[in-house]
């Protein structure tokens, strides 16, 4: 959290917040803080009520009901001198096929009274080479920095950055990446929402989890859904001729005969050290042998998962 | 990169600045469009020049007296009105909107209404550019008079239905919610309107209920306005004042309708009272 500002007030601040589409509640209650200078990933699947949130935030939306400060702004009346200092890669679209990414830019570079230098820009999302090219020539990828470009050139205080790798490569998201992580550096706020959650893992300082309108999860990457706390995972393939009942440090789960066999474990060390003494002893290799804690996938998989079937939300 | 965090750092743009770049920004977009190209010069020439060589018994249709060219070109410039503020933006608002490129233009510092008045300075200067073009073709090819002591009632005519057009095709992009539906609804509405409202013939030997209906809409009377700024017999305000009160209501209406509902989301027009949260 390299960027945060302590003593500063909170960038974003939401209380009870509720949305209502006719009769369907799309957020429910959502309360949650964003530190100034702090990146905060919004996860959740498709229908949990993330982009609403978000776009209320914006301003692009009016609650239904519920507290909502961004930069001290209410978003629904903030007008100019709120906008003036958010920036917003929305989800899709946007562009003006006709114009060049130089036109572009310098259109939305015209909205501020201090926009950053138009060519700065264009580099810096890694565009230099298409300045000139119309924006209908442009792939997915050049697309979204194309966006990201339009969310920078004023110089912005907190960034909404929706889905902002989508449709990059391996190359471009690394880049992308390194470019958020210099805003963070920079001081300025950011709230990400990605279907991608290594990004997230890689970017966030916190993380909230939305199901059904509700907000499930909050956390670090690291201990979200209580990962920090949760066992290591040891696994390897069981050596021809012994069975599960023969390890030590057991039990030892396996799910076939002579084949792979885990274990959960709080204490790794101990087990493992036991584990390689007998191997040893046998004069083994232990193949296949890992050992993980869980991954941001697999615990946010797993929140995701009792919300759905549970279909009630965890307090 | 420094975010500016101070509230002086954040002086706006001065708002005349804000409108001049977005009427830059919309002509550029026009000149790279072929039917913004086509709507707005090539149409309206074709019809001036293929009415007048063309159509042999034009001239009995228009006022006693008065040459056809005479009563064709300010007619055909009604027709340059309709379709740089009531096509093009009807085609131009929707296209933007179903894009996104009004919703992402929503979320900067771009004061909602200076998008508009970019879009009718466009017009307008589209409109006069189209309309000066029109009149010089018709003086120097059809030997057509320009009456200088009425020259005024067209231009204020002129404006007047720039901006009724403008408005109203404003309020009718809020009810069309494809891109491809667009271009139709902006031509159904419009040339039917055109065709009894004077704008390619005088309908003064037409039926009456027909005259009186076309008197509705705001096309007639501001068409037959520039027409009769065109005749060296007016010497007075050519619109009557029930024609006056046809394009006001109209206006009236269309600004109505953009303040209470114009859309800046992409997707079907529904109605949504607003609410405030508490």
């Amino acid at each position: 959290m390299e960027g945060m500002a302590v003593g500063r007030p909170p960038a974003i601040e939401v209380d009870g917040l509720c949305m209502d589409y006719g009769p369907f509640r799309a957020v429910d209650g959502v309360s949650f803080q964003v530190a100034a200078g702090e990146i905060y990933g919004l996860l959740g699947p498709n229908g949990a009520g993330k982009t609403t949130t978000v776009e209320i935030l914006e301003g692009h939306r009016r609650r239904t009901a519920g507290r909502v400060r961004v930069l001290g702004f209410d978003p629904c009346h903030g007008g100019r001198r709120f906008r003036e200092r958010v920036g917003i890669v929305l989800q899709s679209g946007g562009n003006d096929a006709e114009l060049s990414v130089r036109e572009m830019v310098s259109l939305y570079a015209s909205f501020y009274a201090n926009p950053l230098s138009v060519t700065d820009v264009i580099t810096q999302v890694g565009l230099a080479g298409k300045q000139r090219a119309r924006t209908r020539t442009l792939s997915g990828g050049q697309l979204r920095r194309l966006d990201l470009a339009l969310a920078l050139v004023g110089k912005p205080d907190l960034i909404f950055l929706d889905e902002p790798t989508t449709g990059f490569d391996p190359n471009a998201r690394r880049d992308a990446w390194q470019m958020i992580s210099e805003l963070r550096r920079s001081g300025t706020t950011i709230l990400l929402t990605s279907h991608y959650l290594d990004e997230v893992q890689q970017l966030a300082d916190r993380v909230g989890v939305m199901s059904h309108g509700h907000l499930v999860e909050e956390s670090t990457p690291a201990a979200l859904g209580g990962r920090d706390l949760a066992g290591t995972v040891i696994t390897f393939d069981l050596p021809p001729s012994f069975t599960a009942g023969d390890l030590p440090a057991g039990p030892w789960d396996q799910a076939m005969p002579g084949g792979q066999v885990s274990m959960h474990t709080d204490e790794p060390t101990e087990v493992l050290l036991a584990l390689t003494q007998w191997a040893a002893g046998h004069e083994l290799e232990l193949p296949g042998l890992t050992v993980v804690r869980p991954t941001l996938e697999e615990v946010y998989l797993r929140i995701i998962g009792r919300e759905t079937v549970g279909g009630a939300r965890v307090g | 990169m420094v975010p500016v965090s101070a509230e002086l750092a954040h002086r706006s743009r001065p708002v005349p600045r804000l409108v001049l770049g977005q009427a830059r920004y919309q002509l550029l977009l026009l000149t790279r469009s072929p039917l913004g190209f086509l709507l707005t010069l090539v149409l309206p020439l074709l019809l001036l020049v293929s009415l007048n060589v063309i159509t042999p018994g034009g001239a009995s249709t228009a006022p006693a007296g008065l040459p056809y060219a005479q009563f064709l070109t300010p007619a055909v410039s009604a027709f340059c009105l309709l379709n740089a503020a009531y096509v093009t933006t009807i085609t131009s608002v929707v296209h933007a909107r179903e894009e996104g490129v009004l919703k992402r233009l929503r979320g900067t510092p771009l004061p909602a209404w200076t998008y508009l008045a970019g879009r009718f300075t466009a017009a307008l200067v589209t409109s006069a550019i189209s309309i000066a073009i029109i009149v010089g073709v018709a003086v120097v090819f059809f030997k057509v008079h320009l009456v200088w002591h009425a020259f005024g009632y067209f231009v204020l005519a002129g404006l007047l239905g720039i901006v009724s057009f403008f408005l109203v095709a404003a309020a009718v992009s809020v009810l069309v919610s494809k891109t491809e539906t667009a271009l139709p609804v902006a031509f159904g509405t419009m040339l039917p309107l055109a065709f009894i409202s004077d704008v390619f013939f005088s309908s003064r030997k037409g039926p009456h209920w027909l005259h009186d209906l076309a008197s509705v809409f705001p096309v007639a009377p501001v068409a037959r306005a520039m027409e009769a700024a065109f005749n060296p017999a007016t010497t007075a305000w050519p619109m009557p004042v029930t024609g006056l009160i046809s394009v006001l209501c109209w206006t009236a209406a269309g600004a109505a309708v953009i303040v209470l509902a114009f859309r800046w989301d992409p997707g079907p027009f529904r109605f949504r009272p607003r609410h405030h949260p508490h």
